[in-house]
C-alpha cells in the first residue's frame, strides 16, 4: 500500500461497494446521515504515522486485507452450535449478533420490563424510526474519525438500548458478536446506539468472540448518550480471534449528575484498538474508565481516551494496565483536556505496563491540557518487568518462579478486574486472564 | 484586597527592565536569505571550504523542509526573507586586544545589564565570553583557562584556529537534517561558543556567556559547541537578555554537547528575553535544539533550565544516553505570563545498558500564559535496566492560564524501568492562608511558595545562577496573584 491515493481508494471502495438499503427502502434522514459520511470519507485525513492519533499504531497491514462487507446471510446456525461460544445465559438479557448482524432467534430471555428497547437496530427502523432520528449520529461520530465515518457510511445493524426516565434496569445487557469464518474476509461493522433517559439505570455487558484463524475486521461504532442523572456500568471483553482486526470507537456523551463506570479487558486480535471520547455537556458528571489488556506475540493492542471537560464539576478516572508477554506492541494515549470554563474539574490519569519479554513495545503517551486554574489534574505511567524482589519473596516462601510470577501478575491485573461487578463476569474474566497468563509465564526462560 | 489588587495589577504591568537599545554601527547584511547571503557569511568569516559546502547542504536541505506545527504554540508565519542573517559590530582597527580597547558603548550595555565586563577579573570564578549580537566581542580569561588547557572562544576563531576539532564535532550531536531549525542554523549561523575541555582535565572556572540581542530584524543563529574528552568536567552557564523591541525577533540557536567517557558536562541556562508587551506585541521567538551526547561510558551530561522570557520558547534539550552507565538529567522551571507561550521538554534517549535518567520540570502559567512540558523517554532494546524518572508539575495562577503536558514514554527493553508523574494545581487557598495569618504579605507568601515549588530545580543550579534566577522569578510574577 503505497500512495494516500490508494489508501483512501480503500475506504472509498468500501464505503460504496454495498448497497445497505437492500432490505426495504429507508429514510431521508438516514440516506442523508450515510452520504455525509461518503463524502467525509473524501476528506477526513488517512490514518498514518505521521498523525498524533496514529503515531504509533499502523494500518498498513490493515489496508493490505481485501474486506467485503458482511450482508445478511442465511443464519443456518443453531444455537447449539454456537453453544461452546456463548456460554450460559443466567440471569441477563441477551442479544447475539453473527457477523455483524443481530440474530433475533439466538436471543434470550427477552422478557423486558416497560421504558425498554433493547433489540436490533435495524428492526428499530421499521418499528421506531423516531428515536433512531432523534439519537443515531448524536455524538457527532463520524465527523472526525475516517474509520467512524466508514462505519456511518454503511449504517446496517447494530445495539439499540433505550431505556425511559427513572427505570432501573433489573438485570445486566448482554450482548454476544460473534465472528466465525467465512469464505472471503468481512467487514463487521456494529452500530450501537445507548440512550439512558433522565435517571435510568443499567448494566451492560459486552462480549467479542472470533473463531480461531477467522480474519475479519470488526470496526465497531457506539454512542453513548447518559442523562441526567443516568447511570450506566458498561463491561467490555474482547476475545476476538489472534488473526482478526478490531476497532472500537466510544462516543460518550454525559449530562448532568450522571455516571459512567466503564471497563474494557482486551486480550483478541492481532490488531485491536479502542477509543474512548468523552464529552461531558452538564455540570456534576462522573466517568470511571478502566481497562486491562495483555499483548502477546505479534498483537498490538492501543488505547486512546480523549476525556473532554468542558464544564465545571466534572470527575474523571482512568486506570489501564497492561501486561506483555510476547513480541507485540501495547500503545496507550490518554488525553484529558480541561476547557477555560471547567473550573473546579478533577481527573485523574494512569497507565501501568508490565513487560516480562524482549523485543515486545511499550509506547504511552499520558496528556494533559488544562485552561483553567481551580483543578485538580494528575497522570502517573509506569513501564517495568516484574521486581525480582518480590519473586525473591515468594520464593524464598516455597513458592516456584512460574506460579510467583502468576500471582504477582494476576495481582497487578486484579485491580482492573474487581471493577467488574458481576461475579460471574468477573470469574470468567480471571479465569481468561489466568490462561493467558499461565501460557505466559512458562513460555519465559 | 481591592488596594492590593490595584498595587499587584501595577505590578504585573511592570515594564521589562532590560529594554533598552545600544546605539553600535552595524555591519549589517540586507535581510534576505539566499546561497549568496550564505556565502557572503562565510567569506565574511574567512571560512575554510567544507564548512561553506556544509552551509549550503544545509540549506538545500532546508528549502525541502516544512516549519514543524505540532508545538502547542500560536503565532503569525515567520517571514525568513524579512531577516537579516548577518550582523556584526564594526570594528576599529583589527578588533580589542583587550578589555580596554572594547567600544565603549558596548561596554556600557553590558553595565546597564548589571555585567561587570572589566571586573571580570576581580569577580574569580566567572570567565565570559560576551556574544553581542554574532561576533564576539571580548574574551575574558583566555589565558587561565589556556594553562589548564582548556579551549573556550568563539565559533568563528575556532573555526580559524582549530579546524579540525571543530570539523570533527560540529554537526555530529545535532546534523542539520535534524530539524527545520536547526537546519536554517546550520546554513546561517553566524558565531557562538567552542569549548574543548581535554582529557583528565577539570575545568578550573564556571564558563559563562552572555547573549545579547541587539540589532532590530536581525535573527540569532548561535551555534555552542562543548566537547568533553575523557574524565573531564566543565560546568556552562549561559544567561539572555535582550532590549525592548517591537518587531518580533527569531532565534533559533543550536548547542551540541559531547561527553567522552567518565566526562561530565553541566550546562546552565538563564533566559531572560524580551516577552512582547501585555497584548503579546514584539517578544523573541526561541527556537532552539539542544542536545547532549553521551558517547562515552559512565559520561554525564546534565541540563538546567530557567526560562522566564521570549514571547515564544521552543526548546528540548535532549541526552542521546549511548554509553553504557552514562547519566542524562533534565531540571527546568519555566515560567510564561501575559501572552508567553514555552512548549519546552526533554527527551532522553536510552541506548546503553544501566543509563539513567532524571526529568523534573516545574512549569508556572500566569496571565494568559500557555505553558507546556514536551518530553520522549526512549528505552532502546539494547538498554539494559535502564532507569528513567520523570516529575512534572504544573502551577496554574489566575483563570486564563492553561498548562500542558505531552509525554511520549517507548520501551523496548523489559529490565528498563520508567516512572512519569504530572500533576497540575494551583495554589492553595490553605497555604497562602497560612503564611498570610502569620503576618507575610500575599506577595511574599506566592513567592515563597513559588520558590518552594521551584527549589528541586534552583538547587541544582550554579550558585551565582541561583540567586540571579530567584529573583529572576520573584520579579517576573510580581503580581500575578490577586
Amino acid at each position: 500500500m503505497s500512495t494516500l491515493m490508494e489508501q483512501r481508494g480503500w475506504f472509498s471502495a468500501l464505503a460504496s461497494s454495498s448497497e445497505p438499503e437492500r432490505s426495504g427502502p429507508e429514510p431521508d434522514w438516514l440516506r442523508n446521515t450515510r452520504d455525509l459520511a461518503r463524502s467525509a470519507i473524501n476528506e477526513l485525513p488517512v490514518p498514518n504515522r505521521k498523525l498524533e492519533a496514529w503515531r504509533y499504531t499502523s494500518i498498513e497491514g490493515l489496508l493490505q486485507q481485501q474486506f467485503t462487507p458482511a450482508v445478511e446471510q442465511g443464519h443456518s446456525w443453531t444455537h447449539e452450535e454456537l453453544e461452546p461460544w456463548l456460554g450460559p445465559a443466567t440471569d441477563v438479557y441477551r442479544l447475539v449478533f453473527v457477523n455483524g448482524q443481530c440474530i433475533p432467534r439466538l436471543a434470550t430471555g427477552l422478557e423486558l420490563p416497560t421504558g425498554v428497547a433493547l433489540g436490533s437496530l435495524r428492526a428499530a427502523l421499521g418499528t421506531d424510526p423516531k428515536l433512531l432520528a432523534t439519537w443515531l449520529n448524536h455524538t457527532g461520530a463520524h465527523e472526525e474519525h475516517l474509520f467512524s465515518a466508514l462505519n456511518t457510511a454503511l449504517i446496517h445493524d447494530g445495539l439499540l438500548l433505550h431505556i425511559a426516565a427513572g427505570v432501573q434496569l433489573d438485570r445486566p445487557v448482554e450482548v454476544v458478536y460473534l465472528n466465525l469464518e467465512q469464505d472471503q474476509a468481512l467487514l463487521n461493522q456494529p452500530r450501537n446506539l445507548i440512550v439512558l433517559e433522565p435517571g435510568a439505570s443499567a448494566t451492560l455487558v459486552e462480549r467479542f468472540i472470533g473463531a480461531d484463524e477467522a480474519v475479519y475486521f470488526h470496526n465497531q461504532v457506539t454512542e453513548l448518550v447518559l442523562q441526567e442523572d443516568a447511570e450506566l456500568r458498561h463491561y467490555r471483553m474482547q476475545e476476538e480471534s489472534r488473526t482478526a482486526w478490531h476497532l472500537s470507537s466510544l462516543y460518550l456523551s454525559q449530562d448532568a449528575r450522571s455516571r459512567y463506570q466503564g471497563t474494557t479487558l482486551s486480550f483478541g486480535g492481532r490488531w485491536a484498538r479502542t477509543e474512548y471520547q468523552t464529552r461531558f455537556q452538564h455540570e456534576a458528571a462522573h466517568c470511571d474508565l478502566n481497562g486491562l489488556y495483555t499483548v502477546g506475540k505479534g498483537q498490538l493492542t492501543d488505547f486512546h481516551l480523549d476525556i473532554r471537560h468542558s464544564v465545571p464539576n466534572c470527575t474523571s478516572r482512568e486506570r489501564f494496565k497492561g501486561i506483555l508477554f510476547g513480541k507485540g506492541r501495547a500503545v496507550f494515549d490518554g488525553r484529558i483536556l480541561v476547557e477555560k470554563q471547567a473550573q473546579k474539574s478533577d481527573a485523574q490519569l494512569r497507565n501501568d505496563n508490565l513487560m516480562l519479554v524482549r523485543d515486545a513495545e511499550v509506547d504511552t503517551k499520558p496528556q494533559l491540557e488544562i485552561h483553567a486554574d481551580d483543578v485538580q489534574c494528575s497522570h502517573g505511567t509506569t513501564v517495568g518487568q516484574l521486581d525480582p524482589q518480590q519473586v525473591f519473596y515468594l520464593r524464598s516462601r516455597g513458592i516456584d518462579t512460574d506460579s510467583a510470577r502468576r500471582m504477582l501478575c494476576l495481582g497487578f491485573a486484579g485491580e482492573v478486574i474487581d471493577t467488574i461487578e458481576i461475579p460471574a463476569l468477573r470469574e470468567q474474566a480471571m479465569e481468561r486472564l489466568t490462561a493467558t497468563i499461565r501460557t505466559a509465564t512458562e513460555t519465559l526462560e | 484586597m481591592n488596594s492590593q489588587q490595584q498595587t499587584m495589577d501595577d505590578l504585573i504591568r511592570t515594564g521589562y527592565q532590560h529594554g533598552f537599545v545600544t546605539d553600535i554601527e552595524a555591519d549589517t547584511a540586507p535581510p534576505g536569505l539566499s546561497e549568496e547571503v550564505i556565502r557572503m557569511i562565510s567569506a565574511k568569516k574567512g571560512e575554510p571550504e567544507w564548512l561553506l559546502e556544509w552551509r549550503l547542504a544545509a540549506y538545500a536541505h532546508w528549502l525541502t523542509l516544512e516549519e514543524p506545527d505540532w508545538a502547542q504554540v500560536r503565532h503569525p508565519p515567520i517571514d525568513f526573507q524579512s531577516i537579516s542573517y548577518y550582523s556584526a559590530p564594526k570594528k576599529k582597527g583589527d578588533g580589542p586586544k583587550s578589555l580596554d580597547e572594547v567600544d565603549p558603548q558596548l561596554l556600557d550595555a553590558y553595565n546597564k545589564l548589571g555585567i561587570p565586563l572589566e571586573e571580570q577579573k576581580a569577580l574569580a570564578g566567572v570567565a565570559v565570553d560576551a556574544v553581542f549580537d554574532s561576533v564576539s566581542v571580548a574574551t575574558t580569561f583566555r589565558k587561565n583557562l589556556a594553562d589548564a588547557g582548556v579551549l573556550f572562544c568563539s565559533m568563528s576563531e575556532a573555526v580559524r584556529e582549530y579546524p579540525e576539532l571543530v570539523r570533527q564535532h560540529l554537526g555530529s550531536v545535532v546534523p542539520y537534517k535534524d530539524n527545520y531549525f536547526a537546519c536554517l542554523n546550520a546554513a546561517v549561523f553566524t558565531d557562538g561558543t567552542f569549548v574543548y575541555i581535554p582529557k583528565d582535565v577539570r575545568c578550573p572556572m564556571e564558563l559563562s556567556t552572555y547573549f545579547r540581542i541587539n540589532e532590530a530584524n536581525t535573527g540569532q543563529f548561535e551555534r555552542t559547541l562543548i566537547v568533553a574528552e575523557a574524565s573531564s568536567h566543565v560546568s556552562y552557564l549561559e544567561g539572555c537578555t535582550a532590549p525592548m523591541r517591537d518587531e518580533n525577533q527569531l532565534h533559533a540557536a543550536v548547542v551540541e554537547l559531547v561527553a567522552m567517557e567518565d566526562a561530565r558536562i553541566k550546562y546552565s541556562t538563564v533566559q531572560n528575553w524580551y516577552p512582547g508587551d501585555e497584548q503579546g506585541k514584539g517578544g523573541i521567538y526561541n527556537f532552539v535544539t539542544k542536545r547532549g551526547d553521551c558517547r562515552g561510558d559512565r559520561s554525564h551530561i546534565s541540563w538546567t533550565q530557567v526560562e522566564t522570557g521570549s514571547a515564544i520558547t521552543w526548546k528540548y534539550p535532549s541526552c542521546i544516553l549511548r554509553g553504557d552507565d552514562s547519566i542524562g538529567e533534565f531540571y527546568s522551571v519555566a515560567v510564561t505570563r501575559g501572552m508567553q507561550q514555552a512548549d519546552t521538554g526533554t527527551k532522553m534517549i536510552h541506548l546503553g545498558r544501566n543509563t539513567r535518567s532524571t526529568i523534573v520540570s516545574k512549569g508556572i502559567s500566569a496571565g494568559q500564559g500557555q505553558n507546556s512540558y514536551r518530553g520522549l523517554v526512549r528505552m532502546a532494546q539494547r538498554a539494559e535496566n535502564a532507569r528513567n524518572h520523570t516529575q512534572c508539575d504544573s502551577l496554574l495562577i489566575g483563570d486564563r492560564c492553561g498548562a500542558h503536558t505531552f509525554p511520549y514514554i517507548e520501551v523496548r527493553n523489559p529490565t528498563a524501568k520508567v516512572e512519569h508523574e504530572a500533576t497540575t494545581s494551583k495554589i492553595s487557598e490553605d497555604q497562602l492562608f497560612y503564611c498570610r495569618q502569620r503576618g507575610m504579605s500575599e506577595e511574599n507568601a506566592v513567592s515563597m511558595i513559588v520558590n518552594g515549588f521551584c527549589k528541586e530545580v534552583f538547587k541544582e543550579l550554579p550558585m551565582e545562577f541561583a540567586v540571579e534566577a530567584q529573583k529572576l522569578l520573584n520579579l517576573t510574577l510580581e503580581g500575578a496573584v490577586g
